[in-house]
């Protein structure tokens, strides 16, 4: 077990260094000035040189990347080209606000859509199991910015229960800021758990060992409940770990349609102005995030496997 | 389903919510911000972006701007209402004394916050000169400012090493106009320069009790404030920086100021929300298709009228903006100082006129490229040009990129894309002074922000002329001429100066904006 932390600790600071300097390379690559960005029409060519050279953008690249990750051992990631705060300090103040949208969403969606696969595998012929089919099939096809905008219309505009914009303050109004967002983002996950969950469960429910509990006269919810979800759900908790770059990705979209503040907002401006200090930090904390999501997810899987405890 | 919508506000919705959630809101959630903050003298308007600094000397751009206007004073501020001017503010009296110096003297009794004294004319000399000293990137706003002279606590001469009518116009009512306190300054930063996000002191009616990232900026009353009170207790300003979802707020009634789209206007004004006033603004920025005069393909003069020619202006902002865009006449906006009554080819243009400078030009089969931002209004207009074009035989490839890289696509800095730009779509933002919007095409400015690669000495001297001369049509006559030689070298087709419409809700406020609808907190009162 310990020889297995530390070989996804080695794999996890090689997965985040790769994936930084990539993409610090890649952005270099394309053109883009954020001294002209900053700087405006009436920059002297002293004043740009200045900034470069406060920016660290005048040494080569090599030595840029040497220094970032320099930085990244004292703790330090740099600093905002336009605020100049510390690049830390805006990630960190924005990273809660990503974080729980998509716990939020995939809580919901994972709290709907298990029950609903577990029932349609038990009632595989039934009309429920028909219209769910159906609609979680939907679901999946509707992207979600698209399910954000009607959510909006519906629920904000023209009925008026919830906010359309912004985060909330506190935990009450917080969470009444999240319910949109978070069904946007979670509504095609159900119909893409459900699915999984009622293929696997259908898989699980017809081996002998299922037999064998049916045999001894155990009901049927008993038998599912007990014995076939926790085989079932594996591949749904690996998708999970997997999914977090999927969600961060939704989260872009909804913090745009809904102006939630968070990372996924962040990055899409940062890239935009080419203030390389926030891509770098944000890719870095969302590449952290990426890691800890699927060692999450292997580690889930093995409680609930034997077989896959053994391989860690 | 209306009646049960009507009947179920989001209030009632909430509140039933709450009762449900009783035991979790005993635990000491701030329910009470949820149902009843927007109760009392509350303003909740948005902004295009966050705050990125709030030093006046080091400001990043208007957002910034609009809370600067609240927290600290200036001697002058732009007057609301429709034409441009400028009133006092700090001031009790500025007068020009001649072309390079300028007297003020301050109102007495304005206190800066934390116990940072009363606002002297040593905080003015400060403030001011503090820009050129630590080599702000604002700098350019206070012209060939060389110092301010002391005469007594409240009076001071502003002393310009050359004479700088923009003066008036971009720096005193505006970002590094406003005035901060040398001792707090001194006090965080030790050597007076950039503090940041951090005001160290506020002089104006506002203080910031609260500012939360990328989600809102609270201001409330200065208590040390003594100048007229402004009408709302608090301001909340949120950052959206998409205009669609600040409508959807707006209608969620979750703002009740907001500029709208131009694509959304003719919508809001046939089914205008409840309560609400639209206000059409122009913007100062202007759009143009420029062409780069050193490209082979378009050295020839005729080439470059023809293709002039060939764009019909009103069908672009037809198709781009809805209709809701009127025709520029040149690259300085209306009501602004030398703004053209009308530009030297018409707006539609003339198609067999554009075949015959072809003719002449001697030139077939010509394919050129178009460079844009791929935002949708910007390919919307590559895509209209690319079939007008084509109507005199002009091919058209558009070569849309992400704003980031279109800012540099003329840059010599920047590598060699420069080269090969040949037709662009740009769009500069400006400000209250024709001198802002001339000053990105003189020689200097060839392969910096000057795409089009236009050379005129009788631009740059009328431009260097336009800093000095007071009087107002005889400073409009060379702006008129500016415009008139960039339209001439047929390396300009003005296009358009946009809009910026707003709205706001009647039973919240009345507003009070700049002429182009940039919003002036301070002067917004409760309905």
């Amino acid at each position: 077990m310990w020889f297995y932390f530390l070989k996804r600790i080695v794999l996890a600071v090689a997965i985040i260094m790769i994936a930084v300097t990539l993409l610090f390379f890649m952005i270099h690559a394309v053109p883009g000035d954020p001294a002209a960005i900053l700087l405006g029409p009436r920059a002297t060519p002293e004043m740009k040189a200045q900034l470069y050279e406060q920016m660290g953008l005048d040494k080569p690249l090599v030595v840029q990347i040497a220094i970032f990750f320099g930085g990244l051992l004292q703790g330090d990631l740099g600093y905002d080209v336009f605020s100049q705060r510390p690049v830390a300090d805006i990630v960190f103040e924005q990273l809660p606000y990503t974080i729980e949208l998509i716990l939020v969403s995939i809580s919901w969606a994972v709290a709907v859509a298990v029950p609903l696969g577990c029932y349609s595998a038990m009632r595989r012929n039934s009309v429920v199991n028909q219209v769910a089919g159906v609609l979680t099939i939907a679901t999946i096809a509707i992207p979600s910015f698209v399910m954000a905008v009607y959510a909006l219309l519906i629920f904000a505009v023209i009925l008026r229960w919830l906010p359309a914009i912004g985060a909330g303050d506190g935990f009450w109004e917080g969470s009444i800021h999240l319910i949109l967002p978070a069904f946007a983002i979670g509504i095609g996950w159900v119909g893409y758990i459900s699915r999984l969950v009622r293929a696997s469960m259908l898989e699980i429910l017809g081996e002998n060992h299922i037999r064998m509990a049916r045999s001894f006269g155990i009901s049927e919810w008993h038998i599912v409940a007990h014995y076939a979800l926790p085989l079932a759900i594996l591949p749904t908790v690996t998708i999970l770990g997997v999914g977090i770059a999927s969600l961060l990705s939704s989260a872009v979209f909804i913090e745009v349609v809904f102006a939630r503040p968070g990372i996924g907002a962040l990055i899409v401006d940062a890239v935009n102005t080419r203030n390389y200090p926030i891509v770098m930090g944000t890719v870095l904390v969302t590449s952290f995030l990426v890691v800890v999501a699927t060692t999450l997810s292997d580690l889930v899987a093995a409680a609930l496997d034997p077989r896959t405890r053994e391989n860690l | 389903m209306n009646n049960f919508a009507n009947g179920v506000s989001r209030r009632s919705f909430l509140r039933t919510g709450a009762a449900l959630s009783g035991s979790i809101v005993a635990a000491g959630m701030p329910l009470s911000q949820v149902i009843w903050a927007a109760e009392g003298k509350v303003l909740k308007a948005r902004a295009r972006r966050d705050i990125a600094k709030l030093d006046p000397g080091f400001y990043q751009g208007g957002p910034d701007v609009d809370v600067m206007n609240c927290i600290y004073s200036k001697l002058t501020h732009y007057k609301p209402g429709s034409e441009w001017g400028w009133e006092l503010e700090a001031a009790e009296k500025i007068e020009q004394i001649d072309p390079t110096h300028i007297r003020f003297q301050l109102k007495k009794g304005i206190k800066f916050s934390g116990g940072h004294g009363e606002l002297t004319a040593r905080d003015v000399k400060f403030s001011f000169e503090r820009v050129i000293k630590h080599k702000s990137p604002d700098k350019g706003d206070w012209g060939p400012l060389d110092r301010v002279e002391l005469e007594d606590d409240y009076t001071g001469v502003i002393v310009l090493k050359a004479p700088y009518v923009p003066l008036w116009n971009l720096a005193l009512p505006y970002g590094v106009g406003h005035i901060v306190s040398e001792d707090a300054v001194m006090k965080a930063t030790k050597d007076g320069g950039d503090f940041g996000m951090k005001p160290p002191a506020f002089s104006g009616p506002y203080v910031i009790a609260d500012w939360k990232a990328k989600q809102y900026l609270l201001l409330t009353r200065n208590p040390d404030w003594s100048g007229p009170k402004p009408g709302f207790d608090e301001i909340r300003i949120l950052p959206i920086a998409d205009l669609k979802t600040a409508e959807r707020g707006y209608q969620a009634g979750d703002i009740d100021f907001t500029s709208i789209s131009l694509d959304s206007l003719a919508t809001f004004k046939n089914s205008t929300p409840a309560d609400t006033k639209i206000e059409e603004h122009p913007s100062l920025s202007f759009t143009w298709i420029g062409m780069n005069m050193d490209h082979p393909e378009l050295k020839d003069i005729n080439v470059r009228k023809a293709i002039q020619w060939a764009i019909n202006v009103p069908q672009i902002l037809e198709v781009a903006y809805s209709g809701q865009a009127v025709v520029a006449t040149g690259i300085i906006a209306p009501e602004v100082v030398g703004h053209r009554d009308k530009a030297l080819v018409s707006p539609e243009g003339d198609l067999a006129k554009a075949k015959d400078l072809l003719e002449k030009a001697g030139v077939t089969d010509l394919t050129l490229t178009l460079d844009c931002t791929n935002a949708s209004t910007d390919t919307t207009i590559a895509q209209t040009v690319q079939a007008q074009l084509s109507q005199i035989g002009i091919k058209v490839e558009i070569n849309a990129q992400d704003s980031g890289s279109f800012s540099t696509v003329g840059k010599e800095s920047e590598g060699e894309r420069w080269k090969d730009l040949q037709l662009i779509i740009n769009s500069y933002s400006s400000l209250p002074d024709p001198y802002y919007a001339t000053a990105s095409f003189v020689q200097d400015q060839v392969g910096v922000w000057n795409w089009e690669r236009f050379r005129s000495e009788r631009f740059d001297e009328l431009h260097a002329k336009g800093l000095m001369v007071e009087d107002h049509e005889a400073r409009a006559k060379l702006y008129y001429e500016m415009q008139d030689l960039m339209e001439d070298s047929g390396a300009y087709r003005f296009l358009t100066h946009g809009g910026n419409p707003v709205m706001y809700r009647t039973t919240q406020t009345q507003a009070a904006t700049r002429p182009d609808g940039v919003p002036l907190f301070v002067e917004f009162s409760p309905a």
